[in-house]
């Protein structure tokens, strides 16, 4: 069944509203101890993410989706 | 004004809609009002346009709606009350937390044990609202076991409470709200300014034309008739129990409870006032001579430089 | 009045815990962070992949330095060294088949030209044995704060290496709300690449025989990120991101080729490979962080599809084991499954008109990866780490094989393993 584009956007659009919206989750500043710890940033091991981007990119289609690619190189 | 100490019936009050009101007074002083720790809050500022202290007044009450909604026991998801409810196992603090906690444990060393943050567990026992119902001394030898920082486990930032022990900040946590707010606004506000949550204030310096003009009401006299003092710079607390007491049989408890009995001190004075470099030293003095009951004086005489003792 | 007299030790005492307690929250609460020390952070990767093929030594270096406030430079450099065999697309054959290089000036010897030709025995998959490439890549990236709930960033990106050159440029913006629980970005980025294969850039989907090429040719890549990352609990971070891009230029891969078949199956020739001149590629990727006591639990979803009909799934899991403090070992675990181009297929038929759009390079076809690995990782000295990567990485196709009666018993497609080591090294100035 072929989605349109413009209404697959809409619904991702709407899914980021509906999560930004989220105003009853989270946590108070005070009890941010365990995410404050470096393991559980988002980008913790960036020079493992950066080679594994690397090896994917060239060797499967999709690439990247977790930040922008910066750049290419000539393997794919 | 009144001592800062908190009133059990807060707990059924909604948390309060921020806002503040600011008025113009004719000595060219602006006020910001608003409430916070369930006192009258007043910021002044010497020299200040309503824009600036408009910007002042909302960093002022929202440090101080941070304090209250951080440490206030009565908030179920502040820190006090995390660690209230850990039921025996270690809790790890933020730094602001730590150096409170590391407060009260000098002040209880200071004080000789006095002055403890954990003696809130007396509140099961012990209403004073000017009725006759004073408790049992069994029910009151109960909790003693309940009580003592010394049983407290602080390790920086770690903190074990026994299960069934309670600690909370009431004890200094306006004082420290009122330090904390002068500070702040002093790294942005070159005039002179006072902060004054519910009695308790601290002052930067005095403004353009003339001192701070500070009254202290004594108890069981009209308003009028206060004790009208001259403030340029430093803090001035007041502890007293004019309105919470109990009364029986002809005699009077104070609700100053003394923690190695857990029964109110004898014969403390009706209201003390202490004037000291900052309101944290201030309420400590004030608080500290209430809990010498009858020597309040003496302990006065001996520790603090300006101070008014009312009986 | 009361006279003035020296404080006693209780007062003093008070007074010094007073001060201790202000100063301390003060400094504590300031929202001035200090400048922070330098990052350096490196890594060796080796990575070999079975059968000869390709094996590339990269060593990595970056350099992180945080001027305070949250202001946040970053530099990277990394080499790249492959070599080994690559398939050139023709599938195996049971007689033997010739190629020549990229390098090479023609196809069959000539006098006065240099030609570089290589022979894939019968049965065995068509691959240049003299596969060599070196590239050099360079980024760099700056954060700031811009006020105190949004963030402002930009970077660039140069690499080069002898058939291939890069540049490109991108910048986010990210506003955080709700106490900093949530945070929403967004962001651009723009490349220019430059494609000069060795010996000249085959015109795309010519035949083999002709051996004729054109100069350089270039492709810009055009994307858009928007992304929220939202604070579930105490314990768990979710972050979601669509990302958007759209291709146009020179894509075709420039040294790949297809087999042309008879209908048993036999070998008529070869014909350079041609892909769309355009590529629109959409990305939902989400990833979760869970802390379960000292233990950290990653993982990832993502969705994509694109305009070559390729749409592909991938599950990402990492848990990190802390063994004792400072120690940790972190199993990896990644499932990828992929389908294929609308124009990929193993081979042509001659039977069948001659498409525009056609490749049979393995990277388009329907195929399933996965990667099993575990990481080790260890504190040294006061703020440093060393850390040591091992991991497999298969990928198996769906179409490896092919009724045709000459083809019969060939794999076509044959799996790919690969193995990674990666060696590194974190530490402070």
């Amino acid at each position: 069944m072929h989605v349109p584009t413009l209404v697959r956007f809409t619904v991702v659009l709407g899914l980021f509203l509906v999560l930004a919206g989220c105003g009853t989750l989270g946590v108070k500043p005070w009890q941010r101890e365990i995410l404050a710890r470096p393991e559980m940033a988002l980008a913790a091991n960036p020079m493992d993410a950066a080679i594994d981007d690397h090896i994917y990119f060239s060797k499967e289609a999709a690439s990247g989706g977790r930040s922008f690619g910066g750049g290419g190189c000539g393997c794919n | 004004m009144r001592a800062a100490l908190d009133n059990p019936t807060n707990a059924l009050l909604p948390p309060h809609a921020p806002e503040f009101a600011i008025t113009r007074r004719e000595d060219g002083i602006t006020a910001v009002s608003f409430t916070a720790m369930a006192s009258p809050c007043e910021v002044l500022l010497d020299g200040s346009d309503v824009l600036e202290a408009s910007e002042l007044g909302r960093r002022a009450a929202q440090e101080a709606w941070r304090i209250e909604a951080k440490f206030s026991r009565y908030r179920p998801d502040s820190i006090v009350s995390l660690i209230n409810r850990s039921q025996g196992n270690a809790v790890v603090v933020d730094p602001e937390t730590a150096a409170l906690i590391d407060y009260a444990a000098q002040c209880h060393a200071l004080s000789g044990g006095r002055f403890d943050i954990t003696s809130g567990v007396l509140r099961r026992c012990w209403t004073f609202d000017g009725s006759d119902r004073v408790p049992a001394r069994a029910a009151v030898a109960q909790l003693l076991p309940l009580i003592g920082f010394e049983k407290v486990g602080w390790k920086s930032p770690r903190i074990t409470l026994p299960a069934g022990m309670e600690i909370d900040f009431g004890g200094f946590g306006k004082e420290y709200a009122v330090d904390r707010v002068l500070a702040l606004i002093a790294t942005q506000f070159k005039g002179a300014a006072l902060v004054n949550f519910g009695g308790d204030l601290a002052a930067n310096g005095a403004p353009v034309n003339a001192p701070w003009q500070v009254g202290v009401e004594r108890p069981d006299r009209d308003r009028e008739a206060r004790l009208l003092l001259e403030l340029t710079q430093g803090a001035l607390a007041t502890s007293g129990d004019t309105h919470r007491f109990l009364l029986r049989d002809g005699v009077r408890y104070g609700h100053i409870l003394d923690v190695r009995t857990g029964w109110p001190v004898p014969n403390p004075p009706r209201s003390v006032s202490v004037a000291a470099s900052t309101c944290l030293e201030a309420g400590l003095l004030a608080t500290l001579a209430m809990l010498h009951g009858a020597a309040a004086e003496a302990f006065l005489s001996q520790h603090a430089a300006r101070y008014w003792c009312l009986r | 009045m009361q006279l003035k007299r020296p404080a006693s030790p209780l007062h003093l005492g008070l007074m010094a815990a007073s001060c201790a307690l202000l100063s301390h929250t003060a400094r504590a609460q300031s929202t001035d962070d200090p400048e922070q020390p330098l990052q350096l952070d490196s890594a060796l990767l080796y990575y070999k992949e079975n059968a000869g093929r390709v094996q590339t030594v990269e060593p990595m270096v970056s350099l992180k330095k945080d001027f305070g406030d949250l202001r946040v430079l970053d530099g990277t450099l990394t080499l790249d060294a492959l070599s080994g065999a690559t398939p050139n697309g023709a599938i195996p054959s049971r007689k033997p088949q010739t190629f020549a290089g990229p390098s090479s000036g023609s196809l069959t010897p000539k006098p006065g030209t240099k030609t570089s030709l290589y022979t894939t025995a019968p049965g065995n998959l068509p691959q240049d044995p003299k596969f060599q490439e070196q590239r050099v890549a360079g980024d760099a990236d700056w954060s700031q704060p811009l006020g105190l709930d949004d963030t402002l960033s930009f970077g660039g990106h140069l690499s080069a290496e002898h058939d291939f050159d890069s540049i490109a440029a991108h910048g986010g913006f990210s506003h955080d709300f709700n106490e900093k629980n949530t945070t929403l970005s967004a962001g651009v980025s723009e490349e220019y690449d430059r494609i000069h294969a060795r010996g000249g850039n085959p015109v795309p989907g010519s035949d083999y025989e002709l051996y004729e090429h054109e100069g350089s040719q270039t492709k810009t890549v055009t994307g858009a990120l928007i992304g929220v990352t939202q604070v579930i609990a105490r314990n768990w971070l979710m972050d979601l991101n669509y990302t958007y891009d759209h291709s146009r230029g020179y894509l075709t891969d420039p040294y790949r080729i297809l087999s042309m078949l008879d209908t048993q199956g036999n070998v008529l020739g070869y014909r350079y490979e041609n892909r769309p001149e355009t590529r629109d590629r959409q990305s939902l990727y989400w990833v979760n962080k869970v802390a379960l006591g000292p233990t950290v639990l990653d993982v990832s979803y993502r969705r994509s599809k694109d305009s070559w009909g390729i749409s592909s799934d991938t599950v990402d899991t990492h848990l990190r084991i802390d063994l004792a403090p400072g120690v940790y070992l972190e199993p990896h675990a990644r499932w990828y499954h992929q389908s294929a181009a609308s124009f990929y297929s193993l081979y042509l038929s001659a039977a069948s008109p001659l498409p525009t759009d056609m490749s049979a390079d393995p990277r388009l076809a329907a195929f399933v990866g996965t990667t099993f690995g575990v990481k080790f990782g260890m504190k040294v000295g006061r703020s440093g780490e060393l850390s040591l990567r091992v991991e497999q990485y298969q990928q198996k196709p769906s179409d490896q094989s092919s009724a045709l009666p000459e083809l019969r018993g060939l794999d076509l497609n044959p799996n790919l393993k690969a193995n990674i080591v990666q060696l590194g090294w974190h530490f402070e100035l």
